[in-house]
């Protein structure tokens, strides 16, 4: 049967989700419709290659035109600003409708912005998309001394982007350590001490009051009293799913839209998949809701698969990475449910891993290193977390021996 | 190509099965590797950023990139999954009395 099924949002669960319907249906028609006047593209370079110059627009698209044309798959630019579940109706900025039969949402997530007093919404950036990286890139470059509020993942990796573009960086973060309460104190402050190293001044534990703007520059003050002086602010304090289009339609909605293992929503033939998804994972036996590339791209395919018919259970283990000056920090599973931390290492140069356990089976891990010396370890972990297995500590603490040993058992 | 193509890497028994050797030759860097079926070589860096594959994991026929596991197929190079996308240049690797050589071209 010929259905029209809508992926709302151009992002990368979006993408994923159309090309893995149209592998298991090639009758119905997929249309993606994303507000941003570009095709799905990749946003982890943004505060990275990107910024640096390494990387050029052009390369971070996951498919040309052509792919999407072959599978044929349309991509429309365009906002949704209405939604009718009941007669399964999207209604844009233009006055244009849109009928589907399934529909995808997938939104993705959004940045939290500062409140401020006075009227300053022009002067703070925040970055999400690459427009927003264009405008930044194109700032800083005339800019010496900058600030960079919230000392999560991204801006952690904007300061670092923009320390290598020789600029004087400070970050300021709200918490008494850096990148949140998932990340275990340790690491969090081996990654500090390189931001250090390489000359970026990180401020904790401190709010800001007030910023005032004098001439073309800005003067911080923070709740101790302190004054910081700067030439240009970037936020990066979290973000939010991008639900405010579905608050008074009868979607369940918990921090994101909630869907079951299976990508489903509250509403039938309406999934959700990628940043904007608070999902049921059944290995864990909870709901989670993450914001990383791998999840974007394996939720999205499970959603297609599951649109198209073929009932899928998403269970990838999570997995997430930073990358900041030479170093490469990586996530696996959860790290908020545990009974026992096991350290794997103590030097940077050859990577520093907390695993977290609980009843004796790995749970999830946190890891980082120089470039390229945690990544196998936490890759082999996410499979022994998998596997559900008693593992053997003695082995997890000791990085002389090889965690390959572990899966082989 | 001639004879002098062939480049020695070292003994069968310097790689564990299901594992792999990073190999330098002048200002280039190879991975080779041991699967069931024999011996494989490939470039060493993947070509998502330039970082080393000998970091990376060895399954079946595949290495995952230890950065952001980029896979690829070690006998054909092929980039299978993100975000790598360019395919790993392979070379062909010859036993000669339990030595490895690879052509490098
Ligand atoms: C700067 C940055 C760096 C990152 N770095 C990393 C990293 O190093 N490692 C990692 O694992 N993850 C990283 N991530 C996270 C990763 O990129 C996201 O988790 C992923 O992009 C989420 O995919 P998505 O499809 O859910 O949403 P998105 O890719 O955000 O796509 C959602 C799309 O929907 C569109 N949209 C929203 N509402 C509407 C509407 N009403 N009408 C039409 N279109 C709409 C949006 O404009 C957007 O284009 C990073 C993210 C950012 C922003
Ligand atoms: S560097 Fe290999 S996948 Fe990114």
């Amino acid at each position: 049967m010929k259905n029209n099924i809508i992926i709302l949002g151009g992002g990368q669960a979006g993408i994923y989700a159309a090309r893995e319907i149209r592998q298991n249906d090639s009758k119905s028609n997929i249309k993606i419709l994303g507000e941003e006047n570009l095709l799905p593209y990749e946003r982890p370079p943004l505060s990275k290659d990107f910024l640096l110059d390494k990387k050029k627009a052009e390369d971070l698209y996951f498919h040309s035109s052509d792919v999407l044309k072959n599978e044929n798959i349309e991509f429309e630019n365009i906002s949704i600003n209405k939604v009718d579940f009941e007669n399964k109706k999207l209604f844009a900025n233009n006055d244009n409708v849109y009928s589907y039969d399934s529909l995808l949402i997938s939104t993705g997530s959004e940045n939290k912005k500062l409140t401020l007093d006075n009227n300053l919404k022009n002067d703070i950036y925040y970055l999400r998309n690459l427009e927003e990286a264009k405008k930044i890139k194109e700032i800083v470059s005339n800019k010496n001394k900058i600030t960079i509020i919230g000392g999560g993942f991204i801006g952690l990796e904007i300061a670092s982007s923009l320390s290598q573009l020789q600029k004087k960086v400070i970050v300021i973060e709200i918490g008494n350590q850096l990148m949140g309460r998932v990340i275990p104190k340790q690491i969090a402050d081996l990654v500090q001490n390189t931001h250090i190293e390489h000359g970026n001044e990180i401020i904790l534990n401190k709010q800001i009051e007030k910023i005032t703007k004098k001439n073309d520059d800005y003067e911080i003050l923070l709740n101790d009293n302190s004054l910081i002086e700067t030439d240009f602010i970037i936020a990066g304090i979290g973000s939010t799913p991008t639900v405010k289009l579905f608050e008074n339609t009868n979607l369940k909605l918990d921090n994101g839209i909630v869907t079951n293992q299976f990508c489903e929503t509250s509403i039938k033939d309406v999934y959700a998949a990628g940043d904007v998804s608070n999902f049921y994972h059944p290995f864990y036996e909870r709901n989670m809701r993450l914001e990383s590339y791998q999840h974007a791209q394996n939720h999205g395919i499970c959603a297609g698969k599951n649109i198209a018919g073929v009932k899928t259970e998403y269970t990838s283990i999570p997995w997430m990475w930073s990358d900041q000056f030479n170093l490469n920090l990586q996530l696996t599973g959860i790290c908020d449910e545990y009974d026992e931390i096991i350290e794997r290492g103590n030097d940077i140069n050859n990577g520093v891993i907390y695993f977290f356990l609980k009843n004796n089976k790995i749970r999830g891990a946190c890891g980082v290193g120089v470039i390229g010396k945690v990544g196998r370890d936490i890759r082999i972990t996410s499979k022994l977390t998998e596997k559900d297995t008693i593992v053997d500590k003695q082995i997890l603490s000791d990085q002389n021996l090889k965690l390959n040993k572990l899966i082989q058992k | 190509m001639s004879e002098e193509n062939w480049i020695e890497v070292g003994s069968t028994d310097s790689i564990e099965e299901e594992d792999l050797i990073r190999f330098d030759h002048q200002d280039k860097t190879f991975c080779v590797y041991k699967l069931t079926d024999g011996f494989y070589a490939t470039d060493g860096i993947c070509t998502h950023e330039a970082v080393h594959l000998e970091d990376g994991l060895v399954m079946d026929d595949e290495i995952e990139c230890p950065m952001h596991q980029g896979i690829f197929n070690i006998k054909s190079g092929e980039a299978l999954s993100p975000p790598a996308c360019e395919d790993l240049k392979t070379y062909p690797v010859k036993v000669d009395n339990d030595k490895i050589f690879i052509k490098i071209d």
